[in-house]
This record gives structure tokens, C-alpha cells and sequence, in this order.
């Protein structure tokens, strides 16, 4: 079970960005693109197969050619004021068949991926995922944060479009679990002695089971990336994906009962819309139409 | 703490030896299971040694089939006058990398094996009446150029991986060279058995190994089966 390393880059402090698949795809599309418009290079990897069970063989005239895993990848990126690592884990190591991590391999995973980081003298790690909110889709998705302390809560509440957990009506004091590696990893990265940050990008609660990307919360974690990151960021390359989400999130939605739209569409004008908004009926009538079934798991605040 | 998985009863004598895998869950048309009983039996083989299942199968409830309880089971089996070493295995539904490392070391470092040949029935749109052809994956071309005179046939295919393609994979990193044998099943009959395609690859088996296998029962097995689906 190991890293391997392609070549040993030299960074400074650098900072890490990490992303996992979750609920619409939020943090792995806004970690993978900001990786791409950096253009970021690959520098290691940890190795799938203790992790993952292979994916796709490919077997030509009766000879066995390949065997794909999901990857797991390290890239850096020297900016001129600072240096950074991304991780991009194609899926999440789990034991006992759900979607998202858990167990000793996420454990394991999750120790590996700080390992790197720790190795290359990294101080901070950010993850990046959803929260699940009663948002209209047509709204600029808010991104919440978690901080593992203090002096970086306040940080982060200078970041532009960035709300605590605790600063959502309904959620108590900022209590809830952020489950899967994007809540572990942080929570280990604490634990190790590194800052760490949770940015999750709001998506609207009845997508959340849906197997869409919801590109749009990506673009808002996106910005408050390139804030830190004190760069401007061109995000058209994901306007397309967005076109196309919005345009079958939109005819969905023409198809709910009246009733139940007229309730979603007061979520409009709403600054925060609270859990009156939509029925309990009318949400167990949305799910249907987008149960996947089985895992219910995902960068959920609860 | 992790633990050798490995149980070894006895280290059997054997010069370079092929091993030949059987897995007896998704074991279309029982082909694995039944070839695998046939050779075990016919052969007098030894049980030498096992995987322990804990950590590769859920152990938490008991299963059962037809009434029968269903425990995961993992053995080797030696048969030392005709130089093979036979694995019959549940597909391990955890660490399947670690699982199939087991069966490679134990296969490698005390058996010195050869060859590897795995065996899976392939559900396929023939007739019960239609012969069957065995479609194979090598591992290594060497091998594949070597049973050109076999009738074997090329498989080609794209998609989610079996666990033999899986072991033949790990072998083929390992240098050792292996086949996957796919005798076609009739799909109407993936659930339930089919002699034919056990005779087809115990035949290759026969002439590959020089057994000197009498499978002339299983004409009569054959017979009675078609007579039935008429």
C-alpha cells in the first residue's frame, strides 16, 4: 500500500487542495478545474489497488491489455507567491459497498494524502464538497465553511460568498457531520497538526440524491478558491456543463405538480429560505423522481 | 495487525506446476465447481492448504442456498503424479488484491507454479444442441502462441473486470504466464448446469495435461439434459 512518487518537486509551504467525488460532483470539479486552468502537474500518485477494485479490463484478440483502476493523483503548481499541491481522487475507498468513504481504508487513504502533503512541507489543507440547502437552483449557490479554528474561522469569513455553518438558520450552532474523505481528511489534517478547510458549495436539497453535477456551487467554490489564491480565474470552461445541467434541472422542474413549484419558486425570494418552504409531501414527491437508492452518505451538514 | 492468511497443511511436491483456478460463486452453469470436483476427484488430489476467509468475506450472518448453508471456502489442492495444483474458491468480496496475492504467493514461493489457468462459464445467446467453443484471455502472447492448436478462440472485450481477469493480471506482473478459460454457456442454463461445457473443458484440460480422464459419463449426462429441454 503506498505512494509513488514520479519526481520530488521543490515546494515551499505549499498549500493542498483535495477533491473527491460526492454530492454533484461540487469539490472534485472545482479542484480538478482549478488544477487544469493552473495547469497543474502530475507528481505522484497513491497506488488504487489496496484501495479499489479495478474498473475496466480491456481484452483485445484474446490478450489481456489492461486493467484500469480509479486514480488517485498528486499534482503542484508553483505560483509566483505560492506554491501549491492538488489531489484528485477519482472515488472514494469505502468498505462494505456504500459510495462514500468509510472504514480503515478511508482512514488509511485520507493518512496517505496528508503523508504527501506533510512531506512537502504543507501548512494547509482545503477540501471541497456540498451543502445540501433549501436553495433554489437559480440561485447564486452560497459556499459554507468549516475551519479547524478559530483564527481561521475569521479568515474565512472574509472570503467573498462565504457563510459559516453556524450563520444557516436551522442549524443550530453550526453543529453536523461532513461525511465521506472530504470531512475525514480535514479532520485528520487537525489531528496532524495542519490548518484545515471545509468549502462547500451550496446545492439545492432535492438534487442533492440526484446524479447530476452541479457545476454552478462548483463556480462559487471556484472564487472563493481564487481569492485565496489572490489570482483571477476564468470559469467559462465550465459554462457549458452548466448550460446543459441547468436546462435538464429546468425541465424537471416543469413537471412538479404546481403546488410544490409555486412553494420551490418562493424559495426565490427568500434570502434564506427556511424548512417551512417546501412540504414534507412535496419533497418526498421530488425525491422519487431522483432516488438513486442505497447511500444517503456525501458532504451532508446535518 | 495483519495476519498471513495462509494455512498450509502441507507443502506438496510438485515440479513447476500449473495451477488451475475454479471460483464456485457466479459460477455459471456450475462449470467451475463441477470441472474442479471432476479433477479433485479422478485425480485423487490432497487438500494442502486454505485462505482464511476473515477480512475477505462478511462473516457477520450465515448464508444459505437451497436450504444448504453456504460457508466461504478458499482450498488448494495437490496432485502430485500429475503435477497441478488446483484452487476452488468463493470470489472474495473484500481485499480482493490482497486475496489474490495470497493465492499467487502461496502458488509462487511454495509450489513454484508455472501456468496459471482460471475457468469461468461466459453466459452466451447458443443453443444447448450448438457446440460450445471456449473463449480464452492470455496473459502473456508467448502462452497464446503455444495452444494455437487447441480450438481455443480470442475473447475481445471492454468492460468491468472478472476476478479471473483480475488474477491473471496480478500473475502476469508476478511473470507468470496464465490463460482465462470462458466456455460458452447457454444463457438458459447459466443458473443451472451444463455437462457439455464441463466435457469441453475438461477435454482441453485432458490433452493439455495428459490426465488420461475417461469423460465418456458425461455423454450420457449430456443425452439426458437435451432430452429434457425438448
Amino acid at each position: 500500500m503506498g505512494i509513488k512518487l514520479y519526481r520530488e518537486p521543490k515546494l515551499e509551504k505549499p498549500i493542498m487542495f483535495v477533491g473527491w467525488p460526492g454530492i454533484g460532483n461540487i469539490g472534485i470539479i472545482a479542484v480538478n478545474t482549478l488544477k487544469d486552468i493552473l495547469k497543474a502537474e502530475v507528481f505522484g500518485e497513491i497506488e488504487s489497488w489496496d484501495f479499489f477494485y479495478p474498473r475496466k479490463v480491456s481484452i483485445r484478440e484474446g490478450l489481456l491489455e489492461d486493467l484500469e483502476f480509479p486514480s488517485n493523483k498528486f499534482y503542484c503548481r508553483r505560483l509566483e507567491n505560492k506554491d501549491l499541491i492538488f489531489f484528485i481522487g477519482e472515488e472514494q475507498p469505502t468498505e462494505g459497498g456504500g459510495i462514500y468513504a468509510s472504514g480503515e481504508k478511508a482512514f488509511q487513504m485520507a493518512n496517505l494524502v496528508l503523508d504527501v502533503g506533510l512531506k512537502f512541507g504543507c501548512e494547509r489543507v482545503y477540501t471541497s464538497g456540498a451543502c445540501v440547502s433549501l436553495i433554489h437552483h437559480q440561485m447564486k449557490p452560497r459556499v459554507c465553511a468549516v475551519a479547524s479554528s478559530e483564527n481561521l474561522l475569521k479568515e474565512v469569513k472574509k472570503y467573498p460568498n462565504t457563510i459559516l455553518m453556524s450563520e444557516i438558520e436551522g442549524r443550530g450552532e453550526g453543529e453536523g457531520t461532513i461525511t465521506g474523505l472530504n470531512g475525514l481528511l480535514i479532520a485528520l489534517a487537525k489531528k496532524r497538526g495542519l490548518e484545515s478547510i471545509c468549502l462547500m458549495g451550496e446545492i439545492p436539497d432535492w438534487l442533492s440524491r440526484a446524479l447530476l453535477p452541479y457545476p454552478k456551487a462548483s463556480k462559487s467554490v471556484l472564487e472563493v478558491f481564487a481569492e485565496i489564491l489572490g489570482i483571477g480565474i476564468d470559469l467559462s470552461s465550465l459554462d457549458k456543463m452548466e448550460e446543459q445541467i441547468e436546462e435538464t434541472i429546468g425541465s424537471f422542474c416543469s413537471r412538479f405538480p404546481p403546488e410544490v413549484k409555486e412553494g420551490y419558486d418562493q424559495r426565490k425570494f427568500i434570502a434564506q429560505a427556511n424548512p417551512g418552504t417546501i412540504t414534507v409531501e412535496a419533497q418526498i414527491h421530488i425525491d422519487e423522481r431522483f432516488k438513486k437508492g442505497g447511500d444517503e452518505g456525501g458532504e451532508r451538514p446535518t | 495487525m495483519e495476519r498471513d492468511p495462509l494455512e498450509i497443511y502441507k507443502t506438496p511436491q510438485l515440479q513447476s506446476p500449473s495451477l488451475i483456478v475454479g471460483w464456485q460463486t457466479q459460477d455459471v452453469g456450475k462449470l467451475g465447481s463441477k470441472v474442479i470436483d471432476f479433477l479433485n476427484e479422478k485425480l485423487k488430489s490432497q487438500e494442502v492448504a486454505e485462505i482464511k476467509p476473515l477480512g475477505f468475506f462478511p462473516l457477520g450472518a450465515a448464508r444459505f442456498k437451497h436450504d444448504l448453508l453456504q460457508v466461504p471456502e478458499s482450498k488448494f489442492w495437490a496432485c502430485e503424479e500429475d503435477n497441478l495444483l488446483i484452487l476452488k474458491s468463493d470470489e472474495p468480496v473484500f481485499e480482493q488484491y490482497r486475496f489474490l496475492n495470497s493465492v499467487l504467493d502461496f502458488a509462487e514461493s511454495y509450489c513454484h507454479v508455472k501456468e496459471l489457468y482460471t475457468i469461468s462459464g461466459v453466459v452466451s445467446f447458443i443453443a444447448h444442441t450448438s457446440p460450445r467453443r471456449i473463449l480464452t484471455v492470455f496473459n502473456k502472447a508467448e502462452l497464446k502462441r503455444s495452444l494455437q492448436g487447441y480450438g481455443l478462440e480470442n475473447m475481445t472485450w471492454e468492460g468491468p473486470p472478472a476476478i479471473s481477469s483480475y488474477l491473471l493480471w496480478l500473475a502476469k506482473r508476478r511473470g507468470i504466464p496464465g490463460v482465462s478459460l470462458w466456455p460458452e454457456i447457454p444463457f438458459y442454463l447459466a443458473t443451472g448446469e451444463d455437462p457439455h461445457a464441463v466435457k469441453v473443458t475438461l477435454s482441453f484440460l485432458n490433452r493439455r495435461f495428459n490426465l488420461g480422464l475417461d469423460l465418456g459419463g458425461f455423454d450420457l449426462e449430456i443425452r439426458v439434459q437435451n432430452e429434457k429441454i425438448v
